[in-house]
């Protein structure tokens, strides 16, 4: 998962001061670095100073990230400090001191942030899979995540597709979804060998 | 969240893209500008002073304590210079630590830059207390050069 060969481009497009591949790799990761802070129920206003400083040390670092695939890691733990920098400035005279207990979050581990990191590359993945799925197929999956669902007969008006159609269509598209290279190193092995990466410990 | 394994029946599936899709809506899109402009740094020689004080944090973790209500203070911190600020009653008084004479540029995301000058220990004032948000850059007879983030008082 952490060897994602269209990061490793990104980065060095990046080094080179390409603005298009920074404003890639935002639109992918901005999600991670919202929902760590959202893990630490950071106002709006810490949310974005945090941001800040996340972003400013990539574009400072990027350079010297020892492994450009890495990245997404880098990313989920830098802003796991910087939230915890946040927390910090309570106390002006203690900068080191971890925050008082009574302002630490519930989960705010490093086991936790490793989940919502696995969970940001997946949904990366799953974003680029569904970007370039057939027209007719983006349609109607996104029709039927709405929250909350539609009605057959609603998405079958909607879309003028029969009713009976939608089930046989999803499945489709649902697989053509599976199908992606994006999803590929989400997949086990093609010939069983079926290997779930733990990831609850 | 375990691999997307040929093992997840179809309705997981779903929910799964339901999750992506719905993690990327949830992200303000001046969140996402804000992210795409910090690019923006590449090409400055300044290093970022990060906020290591609040005084409104710190009002919020010492509730009872009502001393420290009164005046709003921070402190932005880069690897060679601290930036201390309060705001008093109609201007913003800050010092430069180590102690000495600098050039302080305020920067309103939208507005013309001021720039002012902090005395011989490290003073400076700026009247009046600017509006919105705005950020202060600060270059030292020494040649450092340091940037706040975003600051809203």
């Amino acid at each position: 998962m952490r060897d994602d060969p269209s990061v490793i481009a990104l980065v060095e497009r990046v080094c080179d001061g390409d603005q298009d591949a920074w404003d890639e790799i935002v639109e992918r990761y901005s999600p991670l670095v919202w929902a760590i802070c959202a893990r630490f129920q950071l106002s709006r206003t810490d949310t974005d100073d945090v941001a800040q400083g996340v972003w400013v040390m990539l574009v400072e670092n990027i350079r010297n990230l020892r492994q450009p695939a890495a990245l997404p890691g880098w990313l989920a733990t830098t802003t796991r400090n910087e939230c915890l920098r946040i927390l910090r400035t309570a106390r002006r005279y203690d900068p080191d001191g971890l925050p008082a207990e009574d302002l630490m979050p519930p989960d705010t581990s490093e086991r936790a942030i490793e989940e919502d990191l696995i969970e940001a590359e997946l949904n990366v993945a799953l974003r680029a899979a569904f970007a370039e799925l057939p027209e007719a197929c983006h349609k109607l999956l996104s029709m039927l995540i709405q929250d909350p669902p539609p009605s057959y007969a609603e998405v079958s008006s909607s879309l003028g597709m029969r009713v009976g159609s939608i089930g046989p269509t999803r499945a489709r598209c649902l697989a053509h979804l599976r199908r992606s290279p994006h999803l590929a190193v989400f997949l086990p092995e093609r010939a069983g060998a079926i290997e779930v990466k733990e990831t609850g410990r | 969240m375990s691999a997307v394994s040929s093992g997840l029946t179809d309705d997981e599936l779903l929910e799964a893209l339901q999750r992506a899709v719905s993690a990327r809506a949830a992200v303000p899109p001046d969140f996402v500008a804000a992210a795409r402009d910090a690019f923006a740094w590449h090409n400055i020689d300044a290093e970022l002073a990060r906020l290591t004080y609040d005084s409104r944090n710190a009002e919020h973790a010492l509730a009872t304590r009502t001393e420290a209500a009164s005046i709003r203070a921070l402190t932005f911190t880069s690897g060679r210079l601290t930036i201390e600020l309060e705001v008093a009653q109609d201007s913003l008084v800050g010092q430069i630590v180590p102690a000495q004479p600098a050039m302080v540029s305020v920067l309103p995301r939208a507005g013309d830059e001021i720039v002012i000058t902090a005395d011989e220990i490290g003073c400076f004032s700026v009247e009046p207390i600017p509006h919105g948000q705005f950020r202060l850059r600060c270059q030292t007879s020494a040649g450092v050069e340091t940037m706040t983030g975003w600051i809203t008082l």
